[in-house]
């Protein structure tokens, strides 16, 4: 079977800076999402168990083929990436996504990280699932395949389940599933020799809908110090409690 | 001119990082104290293959080249100079088995070393010298289809481990310095306990003593009475490693007063306030990076050179900066750190002993300096 990784390219969260509460973006590198990577794990850990092939699908800028040899070098043995400069909000990446892994044949399993490294609107996998009429399974630690059916344990926030889902399904890992394997040295330089398929969005043949939510802006929390100064140990704690902290007394 | 790394480079350099800071940097206090790099890491380093990565494919190797190379010895050095010492002489003997072994040789040598399961070693400096072939006093005297090794071999990295070892001994006959390779831990080869060093600690440093070794007559590398291409190669190329390992010093000290000029608060402000601190932290990322493209071209020169004497000189000029450079940014660093600098919980006092290490070996400074300015004033 082939089981598919949708993977963001995203830029390097540890290198964005803030400047006027706003993110600056130009020139910081492009990577993929850390749970992300997990989905990418889960899949080779998989394929290692079962005769199949891990096939990584993204969207992303002009860059991203570049930025898919990351995954690759992890394991993917074929990237399949749609080029899309600009803004795009959930609904469309979903209606990219599904138009890509369509044109994969026998698809047993398509895997997502819980949320993206950047926004973690949590959103593509649901959307990709209703769009292909494929069962869904999210905050998935444990992945087990048998025959037909994936046996998965899903982490809630007070309890875990356990699931048995008919394949093809949509599953979405959570970052407890695994530890992404670094990439030595010899995965890293043959991951640009691996098959690839770089599609313009209109080469798709899918229509993209237009964009229903507007982002108005889009600011890092302002975080203020209160240089309360106190002088014993009791006056701490007060001021604390006032705060809100403490609550243990 | 193009100073941008390529995708693959970029990844080579995040995998080491991650590697460093996942597995190395949770036992790096125990590897300062045990001087000795557990084996997982070793095994780790080996299966990221970081033991082969300036060896070509067909040898096992990964066949990346220097500029790979020295950015991800950069990045295990940031985080324990021990491991990557060690990956540094490691790829000195290796290359000077690539480079002038036959294809028997090669074929028997290198690629258990370049998948890690051979360490191995470079063996010039005696008691009486490290930096002049003319006062070498082991010897090697034929002996039928062997020759005789007999000598002591001082501070030798890497000669713990099993696996080859390229070593210069007088050959009798000739009289000049000759390059055989010996198998380490063969009958008549045998160690000192570890050196316990200033700095760089986990890489494995030990004098070598050779009683009566002998050595198959296949296994002189290059030609008889002609080890000093060799040496020159050697100690050229060697610097490539040695220079990363200072560089990563150089990052981390960097790394270590910004994070503590942020932290460190007086009055209620962060140190980073105060222009003095300013000016230090201003001063070594200067430092930082003349000594990051020093050393990165000197790994694009080690990959498109074949002049090995041009090549010598470059070595020889990037060793001296980038060493001593190790050596200001760790003072300034320690500057920042104030008293708390001094003490054995802070990262800084690694750095600082470990920056210590790099003016020293692989050719002391000041025959760096005499390399250059003999090329400059020829
Ligand atoms: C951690 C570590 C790892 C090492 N690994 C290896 C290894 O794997 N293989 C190996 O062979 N060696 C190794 N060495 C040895 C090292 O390379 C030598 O010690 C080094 O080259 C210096 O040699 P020396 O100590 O004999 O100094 P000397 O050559 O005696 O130099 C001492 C001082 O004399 C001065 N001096 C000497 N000759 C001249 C000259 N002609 N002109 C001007 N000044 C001069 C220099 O200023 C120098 O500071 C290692 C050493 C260390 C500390």
């Amino acid at each position: 079977m082939n089981i598919v990784v949708a993977m963001k390219e995203i830029p390097d969260i540890q290198q964005i800076r803030i400047r006027n509460r706003k993110p600056v973006t130009d020139d910081v590198p492009r990577t993929l999402g850390n749970i992300d990577k997990n989905a990418l794990e889960a899949a080779v850990q998989i394929k290692e168990k079962t005769d199949s092939q891990v096939i990584v699908v993204g969207v992303g800028s002009s860059e991203v083929e570049d930025t898919f040899k990351e995954a690759l070098a992890a394991g993917g043995d074929e990237a399949r990436l749609v080029v899309w400069d600009g803004e795009l909000e959930s609904s469309q990446s979903a209606q990219l996504l599904a138009a890509l892994i369509t044109k994969i044949d026998s698809v047993g399993l398509i895997l997502f990280g819980e949320g993206s490294g950047d926004n973690y609107s949590s959103q593509v996998g649901s959307r990709v699932a209703q769009i292909l009429g494929l069962p869904q399974v999210g905050y998935v630690n444990r992945i087990e395949i048998e025959g037909s059916t994936a046996r998965v344990t899903r982490s809630l926030e007070d309890c875990e389940q356990d699931l048995e889902v008919a394949l093809p399904a949509v599953i979405m890992v959570s970052s407890d599933i695994n530890t992404a394997r670094i990439p030595s040295v010899t995965q890293i330089l043959k991951a640009g020799k691996k098959p690839k398929e770089v599609l313009a969005a209109n080469e798709l043949g899918v229509a993209i809908p237009a964009a229903q939510v507007e982002t108005i802006s889009n600011l890092a929390p302002e975080m203020e110090r209160r240089q309360i100064s106190v002088k014993t140990i009791s006056d701490l704690v007060k001021a604390l409690a006032d705060e809100g902290f403490g609550g243990g007394r | 001119m193009d100073f941008n790394l390529s995708k693959e480079e970029i990844l080579i350099q995040k995998m080491a990082r991650d590697y460093a800071e996942q597995a190395i940097l949770p036992v790096a206090d125990q590897i300062e104290k045990d001087n000795r790099v557990p084996d997982d890491i070793m095994a780790g380093l080996a299966e990221l293959d970081l033991f082969g990565m300036t060896v070509p494919e067909e040898f096992g190797g990964a066949g990346a080249g220097y500029v790979p190379y020295v950015l991800a010895m950069e990045q295990i050095a940031r985080v324990s100079s021990g491991p990557a010492m060690i990956i540094s002489a490691h790829n000195l003997g290796l290359g000077a088995l690539v480079n002038f072994g036959t294809d028997e040789q090669k074929a028997k040598f290198v690629p258990q070393a370049a998948k890690g399961e051979h360490i191995a070693s470079f063996a010039f400096t005696e008691p009486g010298t490290g930096s002049d072939p003319k006062q070498l006093t082991t010897s090697a005297v034929r002996g039928g289809d062997h020759f005789v090794l007999n000598g002591t071999k001082r501070f030798i990295t890497n000669a713990s481990y099993k696996g080859p070892l390229v070593l210069f001994a007088i050959e009798a006959e000739s009289g000049q310095p000759t390059a055989f390779v010996v198998e380490k831990h063969c009958p008549g080869y045998s160690v000192s306990k570890p050196w316990s060093k200033l700095g760089w600690h986990g890489g494995d440093l030990v004098d070598i003593y050779l009683k009566d070794v002998q050595v198959p007559v296949e296994n002189v590398l290059g030609k008889i009475g002609d080890g000093y291409p060799i040496l020159q190669y050697g100690i050229a190329f060697g610097k490539i490693g040695m220079n990363s390992v200072a560089l990563g010093t150089t990052l981390a000290a960097f790394e270590l007063a910004v994070k503590y000029a942020k932290e460190k608060t007086h009055r209620g402000q962060p140190i980073a306030k105060f222009q003095a601190i300013q000016m230090k932290v201003a001063e070594i990322a200067g430092i930082y990076e003349s000594s990051r493209w020093l050393a990165y071209r000197l790994g694009f020169l080690a990959n498109n050179t074949k002049n090995y004497r041009e090549f010598a000189k470059e070595a020889a000029l990037a060793k001296w900066v980038i060493a001593r450079n190790a050596q200001e940014a760790t003072r300034i660093s320690m500057d920042v750190h104030g008293s708390y600098g001094l003490m054995e919980d802070y990262e800084i006092t690694r750095i600082y002993r470990d920056a210590a290490m790099g003016p020293q070996v692989e050719g002391v400074i000041h025959m760096q300096q005499v390399i250059l300015a003999g090329d400059i004033l020829r």
